[in-house]
C-alpha cells in the first residue's frame, strides 16, 4: 500500500511498537522529573488512548503530557526538542481529517486540563485556554447576555484549541462567520519552546496559526469576541424528493435576499441514519431534508425571512413544515448535529470530504457526487453547512468487504468535482492526513513552496505535527 | 472500528464484544455524558477510550492487566449509550468483556473477600440484613477504618429496618385488570423493605393482583457486572425457571438496576440454549413506573389526595433507568399527577451519582466525589422532597444530601405515590 493509501485508511493498523525503548522511556522520564508525575502519562495503555482522533489512528505516542500552564507546554516542547522528538497537539481529538493522530512517533500535548475561561462582559469578549470545551464558552458567556457563535457539531466534545487548529464552522457560519472570525488575540508557543502573543494587526500571524493543524505553533490562550443572540430564531424543514432540488431552494433563497443563520442539508441516507438514533419522525422517505433558522432581532423579517426560504422550497418541489415550537426545533437541530456519528449505523468506517464550492453550482455538484457514487457502487452520503456551499460528501465503507481503493479513488474524484467547479478541498474539518495528497491537485507549485516556507520559518526541524496538511516534496 | 478481535475463540459472547467495537467509530461524542471523564479528564477513563483498550485486550497487544485500572472505573451507568449516536451497545461490551476477564485477573486476598461476601451477601436477602446490621454498628467506627472497608459502610441506609415477609400473592382490589409477577429483589428486601410493600399498595390498589413466584432469586446483575459469569448464569436459570412470562401481563422490578438486568438476559444468554426463554421473558420485564405509566394511558390509575402543601420533588434518573432502560417520562409523568407535586430537573442531570452497584467499595474515591457533587446538585434546587427509583442511588443519595446538611427525605417514586393515596404526603 502506498503512503497516500495508508493515510487513507481511517483505522489503518498503524505500526504499534510493543517495546519501550530507550529514548522514549528517557524522554517520558526527564518530562516527568520536570513537570511531575501527575501529568505525564508514559504506561502503554495510557499512551495507546492518545494515538487517534475520530477518524485516524496513527503511531502510539512516546509520552503524553497533559499540561496545566503555558509554562508546562514551554518546557514540554523544549524536553521534546532536545530529544529530537516531534509534537502533536490535541484538544478533544474530535477532528475529522486525522489532525491529532500522531504520524510518527511524538510526544503528545493534549490540552484537556487546560481549562480556564474568563468572560469580560464590558469589552464582550472572553478569553480561552485551549482545552476550554467550544459549549462552555456560550454557556459561561449567557448570563451576561452574550453567546460564543463559532458552533461546530461537535460543540459538546471539542476544544477551543482544536477548533482553532482546524478553524473551525458550524451550522451558525453561514452568517456569522467561522471560528477565526471571532478570534482578536492568540498565544502561542512556537517549536523551539518560545512563547509569543499576537494580535490581528500587521502580518496577521494569528490568522496563520488559526487553521494551522498545530503544524506551526501551540496555541495557550485565545482571546474570543462574544455577541448577543439574536432575539428570534424560527426553525423550518423541508424535505425533497431528490438532493439537487435542495440547492436550488437553497439558491432562490438566497438570491431572493433571505439570510437565515443557519442553512443545513443531509440526504436521505443520513436521515435515517439519525432517525434510527432519535426516533424524531424525521421523512423517511425524502431524497433530501434542508433545515433551516432565520434569526434576528426584529420579528417581522425573521418571519418574512422565513416565508423567503418557504416558497423557495416549495418552488424547488420541496414539503414544508415549520416547527411548532422550541423543543422541536431542538430535537431539529439535534438531529442534524448527530448525522456524523450516527453515520457509523450504516457502515464501520467512512472518509469524509469538506468541499466546499460556489452556491451558484451547487445543484451540479450534489447531482455531480450523487452520480459518482452511484456509479462506484460504494455507499455515498451528502450532507454539509449548503449555505456556505460547504458539503460533506462520506463515503462510508466496510474494510472487511469493500476496497480501499475504490474508496481512495471515489474521494479523489469528490474532490476533483470541488476544485473543478471552483472550489477547495476544506471548509472546516482541515486537510490533516486526510487529504494531504489532493493538495497536489488543489495549490500550484508555487503556492505550495510559500506555504513550505512558511512551514520552514515558525518550524525549521519540522517537529510540529509531521504528516499533516503539505504533501512530501515529490523528490524527497 | 476496525478490529482483529479473534471472535471464534471468544465464543458467543466475542461475537457481542466485537459487534460493539465495530460500531464504535471513536467520534467522542460520548466523552462529555462520561462521569469518569468529567472528574478525571484523560481519554483513557473515558467511553472511547475503554472502548479502544478492550480491543486493544481482545486483539493481544496490551495485557490485561495495563487495562484494568481504567475499565474498572467504569460505573457501567450507561450514559455513554445514551449519548451514542452510533448505536454502540457498550453496557453490552463492558459486561461481557468483564465475564471474559475476570478469570484472568490476578486479586488481593482483601479485595477476593471483599467481592466474595458481597456477591454471596447480596443474593441472600436474611444474610444480607444480618450484614448490614453488623455493619450499622460498625458505621460510626467509620472514620477510623481503612478506605477498603469504609467503603461498604457507605451502602448502608441510616436505619436497616427489620424484614419483612412477602405474600405469594397480592389481590387485586376491586376488578381485576391485571396480573404481574413481581421480583422482590434482593438487597432491596433488607434495606428498604417498604418499597416492595408501596409497591404491592399501589399495584393493587389499581387492580392488579401480584404473584411473587417462588424460587426467584437475585437478579444476578451484581455478578454479572463484577464479572462472575457462572454465579450469573446460575442466578439467570433459576429466575428463567421461577417466572413462567406466559403466566403473566409483565414482570415487574422497582429496582432499576435489577429491572435493567432482567431486560439483559438475552444478551447473557446470546448463543447460549436458553437464549430464546431469555428473549420471552425480557420482553415482559417492565419498571414498576414503565408498567404503571401504561396503566394511565389504558384507563387510568386510582385518583391521588393532593399533598398537604405544594411539594417540589427532585426527580434524579437512576442510570439503569433512564441510560440502561430508556425510562425518563414515565416517572415523572407519575410523580405530576399528585396534586401539589411539581418536579424540579437536576443540574447535570444525566450524570451518575457514583452508586452503581458496587462501585462504593471498589472505587471508593470517586464514588465519594460524584456521591458528594450529585448532592450539590439536587440541594441547589432546594427541593423538599427527593425521589428515585433504584435503591442504590437511594442510600447514595441520602448519605450525601445529609453530609451537606439537608434533611429533606429521600424516596422510591412508588413510595410517593404509595403515601399520595393514603393522604401522607
Ligand atoms: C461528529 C462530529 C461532528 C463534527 N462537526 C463539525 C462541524 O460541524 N464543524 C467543524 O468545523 N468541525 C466539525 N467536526 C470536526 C471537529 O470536531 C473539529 O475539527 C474540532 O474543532 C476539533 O476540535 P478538537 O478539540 O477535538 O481538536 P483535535 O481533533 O484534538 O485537534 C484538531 C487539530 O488541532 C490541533 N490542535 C489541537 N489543540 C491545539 C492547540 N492548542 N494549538 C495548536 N493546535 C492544536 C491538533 O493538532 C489537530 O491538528 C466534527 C467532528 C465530529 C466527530
Ligand atoms: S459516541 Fe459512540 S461511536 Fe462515538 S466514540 Fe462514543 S461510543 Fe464510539
Ligand atoms: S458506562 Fe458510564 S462510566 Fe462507563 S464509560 Fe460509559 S459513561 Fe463512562
Amino acid at each position: 500500500m502506498t503512503p497516500e493509501k495508508l493515510a487513507l485508511t481511517t483505522t489503518s493498523p498503524a505500526p504499534r511498537p510493543r517495546s519501550e525503548g530507550g529514548t522514549d522511556s528517557a524522554l517520558a522520564a526527564e518530562l516527568t522529573r520536570s513537570l511531575g508525575p501527575k501529568k505525564v502519562l508514559s504506561n502503554l495503555s495510557e499512551r495507546l488512548s492518545y494515538r487517534y482522533d475520530a477518524i485516524q489512528f496513527g503511531v502510539t505516542p512516546l509520552a503524553v503530557v497533559l499540561p496545566e500552564s503555558t509554562e508546562d507546554v514551554i518546557a514540554t516542547v523544549r524536553a521534546a526538542r532536545r530529544a529530537g522528538v516531534s509534537i502533536v497537539g490535541r484538544g478533544a481529538a474530535s477532528g475529522l481529517s486525522g489532525g491529532a493522530a500522531p504520524m510518527r512517533e511524538a510526544v503528545v500535548i493534549s490540552f484537556t486540563r487546560m481549562t480556564k475561561l474568563e468572560i469580560f462582559p464590558e469589552r464582550r469578549e472572553a478569553v480561552a485556554q485551549p482545552g476550554v470545551i467550544t459549549l462552555a464558552v456560550t454557556e459561561a458567556a449567557r448570563p451576561h447576555g452574550l453567546i460564543y457563535p463559532p458552533d461546530p457539531a461537535s460543540f459538546r466534545t471539542s476544544t477551543i484549541g482544536g477548533n482553532l487548529g482546524e478553524n473551525a464552522g458550524g451550522p451558525l457560519c453561514f452568517k456569522y462567520g467561522v471560528t477565526g472570525d471571532y478570534v482578536t488575540a492568540l498565544d502561542f508557543v512556537d517549536a523551539e519552546g518560545e512563547l509569543h502573543s499576537l494580535t490581528r494587526d500587521a502580518y496577521d500571524l494569528a490568522g496563520l496559526l488559526i487553521g494551522s493543524e498545530g503544524t506551526l505553533g501551540l496555541i495557550t490562550s485565545a482571546t474570543l469576541r462574544l455577541t448577543p443572540p439574536p432575539r428570534f430564531t424560527r426553525t423550518l424543514m423541508a424535505h425533497f424528493a431528490e438532493v439537487g432540488q435542495v440547492a436550488e431552494a437553497v439558491s432562490a433563497a438566497i438570491a431572493a435576499g433571505a439570510v437565515p443563520g443557519k442553512l443545513e442539508f443531509m440526504d436521505g441516507a443520513c436521515t435515517n441514519a439519525v432517525e434510527d438514533y432519535l426516533h424524531l419522525g424525521l421523512p423517511r422517505d425524502a431524497g433530501a431534508v434542508l433545515l433551516v433558522d432565520t434569526d434576528g432581532d426584529d420579528l417581522d423579517t425573521v418571519e418574512e425571512e422565513r416565508a423567503l426560504v418557504e416558497a423557495a422550497c416549495l418552488q424547488a418541489g420541496g414539503q414544508v413544515r415549520r416547527a411548532a415550537s422550541d423543543a422541536e426545533s431542538a430535537a431539529l437541530w439535534q438531529a442534524r448535529r448527530s448525522v456524523s456519528p450516527a453515520l457509523g449505523r450504516i457502515r464501520p468506517q467512512r472518509m469524509n470530504e469538506d468541499i466546499v464550492v460556489p452556491r451558484s453550482v451547487l445543484p451540479e455538484v450534489v447531482r455531480e457526487i450523487r452520480a459518482l457514487g452511484d456509479a462506484s457502487g460504494l455507499k455515498l452520503v451528502q450532507f454539509g453547512h449548503i449555505g456556505d456551499g460547504n458539503l460533506h460528501p462520506n463515503i462510508l465503507f466496510d474494510p472487511r468487504r469493500e476496497s480501499e481503493e475504490a474508496v481512495h479513488l471515489l474521494a479523489h474524484q469528490i474532490a476533483l468535482v470541488a476544485i473543478r467547479h471552483g472550489g477547495v478541498l476544506s471548509g472546516e474539518h482541515g486537510i490533516g492526513t486526510m487529504k494531504r495528497e489532493f493538495m497536489r491537485d488543489a495549490v500550484d507549485p508555487e503556492t505550495m513552496t510559500a506555504l513550505r516556507n512558511v512551514k520552514r520559518a515558525l518550524d525549521p526541524a519540522g517537529a510540529l505535527n509531521p504528516g499533516k496538511i503539505l504533501p512530501d516534496p515529490e523528490d524527497a | 472500528m476496525n478490529n482483529d478481535i479473534p471472535v471464534r475463540e471468544l465464543g458467543p459472547q466475542g461475537e457481542v464484544m466485537a459487534h460493539a467495537v465495530d460500531a464504535c467509530v471513536h467520534c467522542g461524542f460520548c466523552l462529555p455524558a462520561c462521569p469518569t471523564y468529567a472528574l478525571l479528564g484523560d481519554e483513557m477513563d473515558s467511553p472511547r477510550g475503554r472502548i479502544v483498550l478492550m480491543k486493544e485486550v481482545l486483539e493481544g497487544g496490551l495485557d490485561l492487566l495495563d487495562a484494568a485500572p481504567h475499565l474498572d472505573r467504569c460505573l457501567g451507568c450507561q450514559a455513554c449509550v445514551t449519548a451514542c449516536p452510533s448505536g454502540v451497545p457498550y453496557g453490552e461490551l463492558i459486561t461481557s468483556f468483564r465475564g471474559w476477564s475476570e478469570p484472568q485477573r490476578r486479586r488481593s486476598p482483601l479485595d477476593r473477600a471483599k467481592r466474595y461476601a458481597i456477591l454471596k451477601a447480596l443474593p441472600a436477602p436474611r444474610l444480607f440484613s444480618v450484614a448490614a446490621r453488623v455493619g450499622q454498628y460498625a458505621k460510626p467506627l467509620a472514620p477510623a477504618l481503612p478506605a477498603a472497608l469504609r467503603g461498604p459502610l457507605d451502602l448502608l441506609p441510616e436505619h436497616v429496618p427489620a424484614m419483612q415477609p412477602s405474600p405469594r400473592v397480592t389481590p387485586a382490589q376491586g376488578p381485576r385488570r391485571g396480573r404481574v409477577a413481581f421480583l422482590t429483589g434482593c438487597a432491596q428486601q433488607a434495606l428498604a423493605p417498604n418499597f416492595n410493600a408501596a409497591t404491592l399498595r399501589v399495584l393493587a390498589r389499581n387492580g392488579i393482583e401480584v404473584v411473587i413466584p417462588e424460587g426467584q432469586g437475585c437478579c444476578g446483575a451484581a455478578a454479572l457486572h463484577t464479572g462472575a459469569r457462572d454465579e450469573a448464569l446460575r442466578l439467570v436459570r433459576a429466575n428463567l425457571d421461577a417466572f413462567n412470562p406466559d403466566d403473566y401481563d409483565a414482570v415487574l422490578s422497582n429496582a432499576a438496576g435489577c429491572g435493567a438486568g432482567l431486560k439483559e438476559y438475552p444478551v447473557i444468554l446470546h448463543g447460549l440454549h436458553d437464549e430464546a426463554r431469555a428473549k420471552a421473558f425480557a420482553a415482559k420485564v417492565q419498571d414498576i413506573s414503565e408498567y404503571l405509566a401504561g396503566l394511565v394511558r389504558e384507563g387510568g390509575l386510582e385518583p391521588f389526595m393532593p399533598a398537604s402543601r405544594s411539594l417540589k420533588v427532585a426527580y434524579h434518573d437512576a442510570c439503569h433507568l433512564a441510560h440502561a432502560q430508556g425510562v425518563r417520562a414515565a416517572p415523572r409523568e407519575l410523580l405530576r399527577m399528585i396534586p401539589g407535586v411539581s418536579i424540579v430537573e437536576i443540574p447535570e442531570g444525566d450524570l451518575c451519582c457514583g452508586s452503581a452497584g458496587t462501585y462504593n467499595l471498589e472505587q471508593p474515591e470517586l464514588a465519594g466525589q460524584l456521591g458528594a457533587r450529585k448532592a450539590g446538585h439536587i440541594l441547589s434546587t432546594a427541593p423538599d422532597l427527593i425521589a428515585s427509583g433504584n435503591i442504590g442511588c437511594h442510600t447514595q443519595i441520602q448519605s450525601h444530601v445529609r453530609r451537606q446538611g439537608s434533611a429533606a427525605p429521600v424516596m422510591h417514586t412508588v413510595e410517593v405515590l404509595d403515601r399520595a393515596y393514603r393522604g401522607e404526603l
